[in-house]
């Protein structure tokens, strides 16, 4: 208790000092950067995730083949969740004489629970619900493969309905290959027209939606008990293979920001603490002298550091939830829609590795202090022990690898941020040696101004790598926010180009792929790639039955059971890469198959093992040739299976095309349609819209959370910056004393900020182009990223002029200290 | 006995009418008021009186690091009252060198650094020959790669009266020099101090407690509460 008032005591006469303001300022802006960044990302994510919703029309859900028992959504009543039930079949419709198959959607009126169905009729574009009883909503392609008109009638499952509005866009639950062109119904009229009775091709579905505790709780209950046969969870992680891996990297970067600013909060409270801890061992060694115990000493100083921690931490809390919410409103525009309450865990977490950071950078020269010995009262020089290693400086670096490790929640990300900064620290302390190395050699016939400069970095040797290494962190977070993390969203932008192909085509015969490739090109189609497709299923490995095999990964019983598309080709596809084995080419000797790696992992499969298939009457074996690495995220057609085509090509097939065709076209291609009534169009721009749609949100998310991470690394380097400035006053005193101009200070102090920002800018930019480089291969899987060398050479550069400007701003009162009160000091 | 050279020249510090005064938290406080003095060159004069008397207030604006609130200084010619700060840091870089009673030396500089720094304001490319020599004079060539922390109080001193005369300046100010040093060192320090005075014609003006190290001047004056109390009698003195 007394150690507690005697630290508050402390506190209240040592708040004048500047290091110790500096220490609490750098604590609020930890928190509030890591609060402000964390918040946000979680807010942000539930958004994100809510617009996943937005895309399977509800928080979750269930699908099967047969309609679902009724003990499902009285789970969900009992959570207070909303429901709705649809289901999903083919149909033929009829109208003035002609049919066309439909992919229909049959909803009660509940749907969609989340996102919109947009219409259009007579009143303009909409909103809507799914059709009352007795309507029925056709897309643009269904009204015109029928010659149908708004307000006209379709016969549909043998009833009569009413065409009540063009269905625009709807919550497609991340079917790529649903069946097209497509119809709405009512899910009463499709269930007294026998639509959905037992043996019919429909596909079930029940999704729930509500509060996000509530929805996990059904999902867990759901999940406890075995589901129906065939039926699979509908989840928004889930809702497109393509889409989870926008948000893994959305998350991804998100956390990399927060991250950073943690580690610049981590590095402005380690410089402070220096500050702090130099000026206290005169006071230490008198405490020492006066007889006060070490262990006392100790306890003052962590009791001072915990009083000011406290109100520091609660200030920087508050702060950052009101800035959260401030930006929220800003943001929220990308997310209008969804509601989403503030998350508090995000600010209490912030605020307890803001207090880490503050105990793990600060501890360890405070504790040091406890070493001074009395009699260092007389010596300043006795005042520290000269160490080879000092243990205690692991604690900082542990807790940063912790903070890497908690909030990167991947050990990759954490092993590539962790080795990068490291590897960075040792090239700014490396570069910044040979500068001062340097200086000792240029300055005795370089520029006067230059060489006062490199003087005083020469003199100030220790501060000088010390502010080199943090500058280049500091910058190197910076670059990395500013120039790499938009590099890689671009990049991630440029993996779905204008011509991505928008239209597959399923069905496709082979006297009818000539024809019919002539006829889409005439349409003004390109990119046009045709691949064989047969559909079979996997029976046996290395002789053995399927049936009897046991597999470790749960998913390999579900892929047997399945019907398998399979294709094959003489050439390795584009956005295929052969990691194990050797591609078959054209003709091997005897049938090969290429496995993807997820098919490797599933079945434990080798290069040699034998696959049995069975597709239509017959069988193939075909030995595993090759492991291929796939880009799902491409939209191209690609194969889990791809056999040689030597064997292949007598196996009973169809083949599946696509091809990028212009919007506008889509009436030609409804035609066109017409001609081949056997093929599925499927059109998947309405898909390709919402990716697009959400790499621009994550984008634009990504940027607000940059902004706060930017304000925060520059108010970080400002701190850093500081760090030296008590020296400097009582030099710049007393070189004023000794005659030297301001001009002289001035042009001394630019040239020594400046060489200093140059060394940590250069090194900064070789670090984040490295790390941004490394980051795209391993953790976000870009293609081809390559480092925006000019920017960050150009920013290497501005990072001088800016650390110069800033040195220059700190400086200024230094450079007016008045030269008599170095007379007044004595 | 030899009438020492200096006795007919020209003063080359003309302090007139000199006062200073600041605002404190009960009002205006003079600090000095209307002391003349003058100062030939050459000669050794030495500021006393007690503590509070403003001794330290008439070094500052002796020197140029400070200006008076009314009256002139004229140092080598120079009124430093009519110079702005950047003209008299000017004026000190050429004429002047400084000893303080707390040293000042910059602790991260090496003792031979800390004596370059006015012939590296100075532009000067022989700094660290010029400054090895100056170590050499004050005796502590073996010290001159020493840290400030790792020297005694003595040492640290001498290094700081190698800065003051590294450059050659004309006047040498020394405020309380032996102040921080035992009796033996303190006689050291002044010997050296006098030893220059006498050598390279450097006029010494000092600020000190030190009866004995008055005495040692040519002339004093005496302050008391601002105002000047005595004057001296001019002596020689002997080699």
């Amino acid at each position: 208790m007394r150690l507690l008032r005697l630290s508050l005591r402390t506190l209240r006469r040592e708040w004048h000092l500047p290091e110790l303001r500096t220490l609490g300022a750098s604590l609020v802006l930890a928190v509030v950067a890591l609060g402000v960044v964390a918040t946000l990302a979680t807010r942000i994510e539930r958004g994100m995730l809510a617009s996943a919703a937005e895309l399977i029309g509800g928080d979750a859900g269930l699908s099967a083949p047969q309609r679902l028992p009724d003990h499902y959504a009285e789970a969900a009543r009992r959570h207070d969740l909303a429901i709705s039930r649809s289901a999903v079949f083919p149909s033929v419709a009829f109208a003035h004489g002609q049919s066309q198959l439909l992919d229909v959607q049959a909803s009660d009126g509940a749907y969609p629970l989340r996102g919109t169905l947009q219409l259009r009729d007579a009143r303009g574009d909409r909103a809507g619900r799914a059709p009352a009883a007795g309507q029925v909503y056709l897309d643009h392609r269904a009204l015109v493969a029928l010659g149908l008109k708004l307000g006209e009638r379709v016969q549909l499952g043998g009833r009569d309905l009413v065409i009540a509005s063009e269905l625009l866009r709807q919550p497609d639950g991340g079917e790529l290959f649903a069946l097209a062109p497509r119809a709405m119904m009512s899910i009463a009229d499709a269930e007294q027209a026998g639509l959905l009775s037992v043996g019919s091709r429909a596909r079930h579905q029940l999704l729930v939606a509500g509060d996000a505790g509530d929805v996990r709780r059904w999902r867990e209950e759901a999940a406890a008990a075995p589901l129906p046969q065939g039926a699979q969870p509908i989840s928004p992680e889930q809702a497109q293979e393509r889409m989870r891996s926008s948000f893994d990297r959305a998350s991804a970067f998100l956390r990399l920001t927060a991250l950073l600013s943690a580690l610049l909060a981590g590095v402005a409270i380690a410089l402070a603490a220096q500050r702090y801890a130099r000026r206290k061992t005169n006071e230490v060694a008198l405490l020492r002298a006066l007889g006060t115990p070490r262990r006392q000493v100790l306890g003052l100083l962590l009791g001072t550091l915990v009083a000011l921690a406290l109100p520091a931490v609660a200030l920087g809390a508050g702060l950052a939830l009101l800035l959260a919410q401030g930006a929220w409103l800003l943001a929220s525009q990308l997310f209008s829609s969804i509601p989403t309450p503030m998350p508090l865990l995000p600010v209490g977490a912030a605020a307890a590795m803001g207090t880490a950071v503050l105990l793990g950078f600060a501890l360890p020269p405070l504790a040091r202090l406890g070493e001074v010995p009395p009699v260092a009262v007389f010596r300043a020089s006795m005042a520290r022990r000269v160490r080879r290693f000092d243990a205690l400086y692991l604690l900082p670096a542990t807790v940063a690898l912790a903070l890497i490790w908690s909030q990167s929640g991947s050990l990759q990300l954490a092993g590539i941020l962790a080795v990068s900064l490291a590897g960075v620290a040792a090239l700014a302390a490396l570069l910044a040696a040979a500068l001062l190395w340097l200086a000792r050699r240029v300055a005795p016939g370089a520029h006067p101004a230059l060489r006062l400069g490199l003087a005083a970095l020469a003199r100030r040797r220790g501060m000088s790598l010390l502010q080199a290494t943090a500058l280049s962190l500091g910058l190197v977070a910076l670059l990395l926010l500013a120039i790499v993390a938009p590099a890689l969203l671009d990049g991630w932008r440029r993996e779905l180009p204008a011509d991505t192909p928008n239209w597959f085509v399923l069905n496709l015969q082979d006297d009818q792929r000539v024809d019919f490739s002539r006829a889409v090109a005439g349409l003004g189609a390109r990119e046009l790639n045709m691949l064989p497709l047969a559909v079979g299923k996997l029976t046996a490995i290395n002789g053995r039955p399927i049936d009897a095999l046991q597999f470790q990964d749960e998913r390999a019983k579900d892929w047997a059971d399945r019907q398998l598309r399979i294709s094959w080709a003489g050439a390795l596809p584009p956005s295929n890469k052969v990691v194990a084995g050797r591609w078959a080419g054209e003709r091997p000797a005897e049938a090969e198959v290429s496995v993807d790696t997820m098919w490797r992992d599933m079945f434990a499969l080798k290069l040699g093992d034998t696959l049995h298939f069975d597709i239509g009457e017959g069988g193939l074996d075909a030995r595993v040739g090759s492991v291929r690495q796939v880009d799902w995220r491409s939209f191209r057609v690609n194969f889990f299976l791809l056999l040689d085509p030597a064997h292949a090509a007598q196996l009973p097939h169809t083949w599946i095309a696509s091809f990028y065709l212009p919007r506008g076209h889509a009436d030609a291609l409804a035609r066109l349609a017409r001609d081949y009534a056997n093929l599925s169009l499927i059109d998947v721009d309405a898909l390709l819209d919402q990716i697009r749609a959400i790499v621009d949100r994550v984008g634009n998310a990504v940027r607000w959370v940059l902004g706060f991470s930017l304000l925060a690394g520059a108010l970080v380097l400002a701190a850093a910056l500081a760090a030296s400035a008590a020296e400097r006053r009582h030099e710049a005193a007393l070189l004023r004393t000794l005659g030297a101009r301001r001009g002289q200070l001035r042009l001394a102090a630019a040239c020594e900020f400046a060489l200093l920002g140059l060394v940590a800018g250069l090194t900064a930019a070789l670090g984040a182009g490295g790390a941004g480089w490394w980051l795209a291969r391993t953790v976000f899987r870009i293609e081809g990223f390559v480092p925006p060398v000019l920017p960050l050479l150009g920013a290497a550069l501005a990072a001088a002029v800016v650390v110069m400007l800033l040195g220059l701003a700190g400086t200024r009162r230094v450079v007016r200290t008045p030269p008599m009160q170095l007379l007044r000091a004595s | 006995m030899n009438a020492p050279s200096h006795l007919n020249a020209e003063p080359i510090l003309d302090a007139r009418d000199v006062s200073k005064s600041v605002r404190g938290p009960e009002g205006q406080l003079d600090i000095l008021r209307g002391v003349s003095l003058a100062v030939r060159e050459g000669e050794s004069f030495a500021i006393v009186g007690a503590s509070g008397s403003g001794k330290t207030t008439l070094l500052g604006l002796l020197a140029g690091l400070d200006t008076p609130s009314a009256g002139s200084v004229r140092l080598d010619g120079h009124a430093l009252e009519a110079l702005d700060e950047e003209a008299r840091a000017d004026v000190r870089r050429r004429l002047v060198g400084f000893v303080f009673q707390s040293f000042h030396l910059l602790p991260a500089l090496r003792a031979e650094e800390n004596v370059m720094l006015p012939l590296e304001l100075e532009g000067r490319s022989d700094a660290r020959e010029r400054a090895r020599a100056a170590l050499d004079a004050v005796g502590l060539t073996p010290r001159r790669r020493h840290y400030p922390a790792q020297l005694s109080g003595g040492e640290q001193q001498r290094v700081a009266i190698a800065r003051a005369f590294v450059h050659g300046p004309r006047l040498l100010f020394a405020d309380e020099p032996t102040g921080n040093l035992d009796q033996r060192t303190g006689q050291h320090v002044a010997d050296l101090l006098f030893a220059l005075n006498r050598d390279r014609q450097t006029t010494l003006v000092l600020v000190t407690h030190d009866p004995k190290l008055a005495a040692r001047c040519t002339r004093q004056v005496e302050l008391q509460q601002g105002s000047v109390l005595r004057t001296g009698a001019e002596r020689a003195v002997s080699a």
